[in-house]
């Protein structure tokens, strides 16, 4: 099972599993991995899995969270990352399957159809809060609403913030790209953006970008933070609440 | 650019009707793809008015500019886009208003999928779960959101991609052309560069052929038109347990070479037309 140890002065002061109800991170005893020091507020963040991926959430705590130390309101762990509150960071240790207990549950629950059907709105609101029930650590996600954002950090471009509205965003010298890259020598397309139905995945155009200074090879997932760099531009990709 | 087309229809090898409907209107390079649904012979209806009404709404509106625009379609898009979105919201009144007239037809309804190219600018607008998809730089992306059941809980986080492959209740529409007075229509504009390739299909190429298959598919076959019959076939050889249909366009540079006068009729191609029952 995936779990988190939170670490202090190089030492594992306590290691709690991930299973599928979510840890709750703060300086209150009563949470599931209590961190005794004043910079912690008392519900300070919370992990969890969303479907397969493991998520870290602030709950809006005074002093932040941070991955890898990037401040961070909401981000998707990996395993190896570390998560930082307050004086303390926690390890995680995302190297075994996530835990999915209800998967037995739904699939009885959902029966077999051929015909094509359409839902109306009051079916459709039905059927969707009953499977957010079965994936019950989902509903606090579902409220909020992230907006996928490209901070320009450096390089030339016509804007220094892009929202990404578009299921396919490019980035170039094009006139119809979203990003547009001003400047001699810049290819029309040097690389694009697509939004698929489980996230943001960044792909090679005319350039091979970088995603935190590696060069990506096919279509790589953007997580909340990440830096790309491409065709001399320097980019964050972040998830705005 | 030159814009070549190419589309085809077939029942695959369990139903015994194709609900399907697309058509390639290449004056305009307009190309649209519907998949029905409805007891009876009825999905075959609402997919053929849904089509004739879009392609019809875009002609008239090509040599009348100042044409009424259904739906209200948002400002900040382009005139194109605009006129393509206020075509499916047309269609969705005349299969709505047909089916309200004619008590037998309930509950029928269709997807649409349609593209519109001037240019290197491409607008899509979109209802359901058939798709459009673009092949460029060997990377084959969707650019339409499927409004079924099953794509919306992966975008909520509730299941993953793979279990979504997986589950039973793929064919739960959340949105459709013609079940409801007013529909919601996503829309899509992008900018297109030589060499890119359009893919619009319904959902039996994508339930039966890989995404890498498809990809490979077209990268294989030059022609558009065997493109598509292609890909059918790769649909049937898998089960074909729907109705498939594929339109595929290729995108390319017009010559300017100096010998390029010589050369008849390079931008002349005559419309294909496909319709359900394959008259």
């Amino acid at each position: 099972m995936p779990k988190l140890s939170l670490m202090f002065e190089g030492k594992t002061v306590k290691e709690v599993p991930i299973g599928n109800r979510p840890i709750t991170i703060g300086r209150s005893p009563d949470n599931d991995l209590p961190v005794d020091n004043l910079a912690v507020s008392n519900h300070h963040a919370r992990v969890y899995y969303e479907g397969a991926r493991l998520v870290v959430e602030d709950l809006d705590s005074l002093n932040g969270t941070f991955v890898n130390d990037l401040r961070i309101e909401r981000a998707t762990l990996h395993d190896g990352d570390s998560i930082h509150v307050g004086k303390h960071y926690i390890k995680v240790d995302a190297s075994h399957d996530a835990p999915m207990p209800y998967d037995m549950g739904r699939k009885a629950a959902a029966p077999a159809i051929n015909e094509t059907m359409v839902l109306d709105t009051k079916a459709r609101r039905e059927m969707l809060s009953q499977a957010a029930a079965m994936g019950e650590r989902t509903q606090f996600a579902s409220g909020r609403i992230k907006v996928p954002t490209i901070l320009v950090l450096s390089g030339k471009t016509a804007n220094k913030e892009y929202i990404l509205t578009n299921k396919l965003t490019t980035i170039g010298k094009s006139a119809m790209a979203t990003v547009r890259l001003t400047g001699w020598f810049k290819p029309e397309m040097a690389a694009q953006i697509s939004q698929r139905d489980d996230g943001y995945y960044i792909g090679p155009g005319a350039k091979t970008p970088a995603v935190n200074g590696t060069p990506i090879a096919g279509p790589v997932r953007l997580n909340d933070g990440d830096l790309i760099e491409v065709s001399g531009v320097r980019m964050n990709f972040i998830f705005r609440e | 650019m030159r814009i070549l087309g190419g589309g085809a229809t077939d029942v695959g090898r369990v139903r015994s009707n194709n609900e399907d409907c697309f058509r390639l209107v290449q004056p305009l390079n307009l190309f649209v793809l519907s998949d029905g649904m409805g007891g009876e012979a009825h999905g075959e209806i609402a997919s053929a008015l849904a089509v004739e009404t879009v392609v019809k709404h875009c002609m008239e509106a090509d040599s009348n500019a100042s044409a009424p625009l259904y739906g209200n379609p948002p400002a900040g898009l382009s005139a194109q886009t605009k006129r393509l979105m206020s075509a499916v919201h047309l269609a969705n009144r005349n299969i709505y208003k047909s089916a309200q007239e004619h008590p037998e037809q309930a509950g029928m309804g269709a997807t649409l999928t349609a593209l519109w190219i001037s240019g290197d600018a491409l607008s899509i607008a979109h209802v359901g779960d058939s798709r459009a998809y673009l092949l460029r730089n060997g990377t084959l992306q969707q650019l339409t959101n499927d409004h079924s059941l099953v794509a919306e809980q992966v975008r909520r986080g509730i299941i993953s991609a793979s279990e979504a492959e997986q589950s039973e209740m793929q064919s739960v529409l959340l949105r459709a052309l013609g079940t409801q007075a007013e529909v919601e229509v996503d829309s899509e504009e992008q900018a297109l560069f030589a060499r890119d390739l359009l893919l619009l299909c319904s959902d039996g190429l994508t339930r039966m052929v890989t995404d890498p298959e498809i990809a490979g598919t077209l990268q294989a076959e030059m022609d558009p038109q065997k493109a598509a019959d292609r890909l059918i076939a790769l649909a049937n050889e898998t089960g074909g347990i729907d109705n498939i249909s594929v339109i595929v366009i290729r995108l390319e540079n017009e010559s300017k070479g100096w010998f390029s006068w010589l050369r008849p009729g390079g931008r002349k191609h005559a419309g294909k037309n496909g319709t359900a029952g394959g008259h």
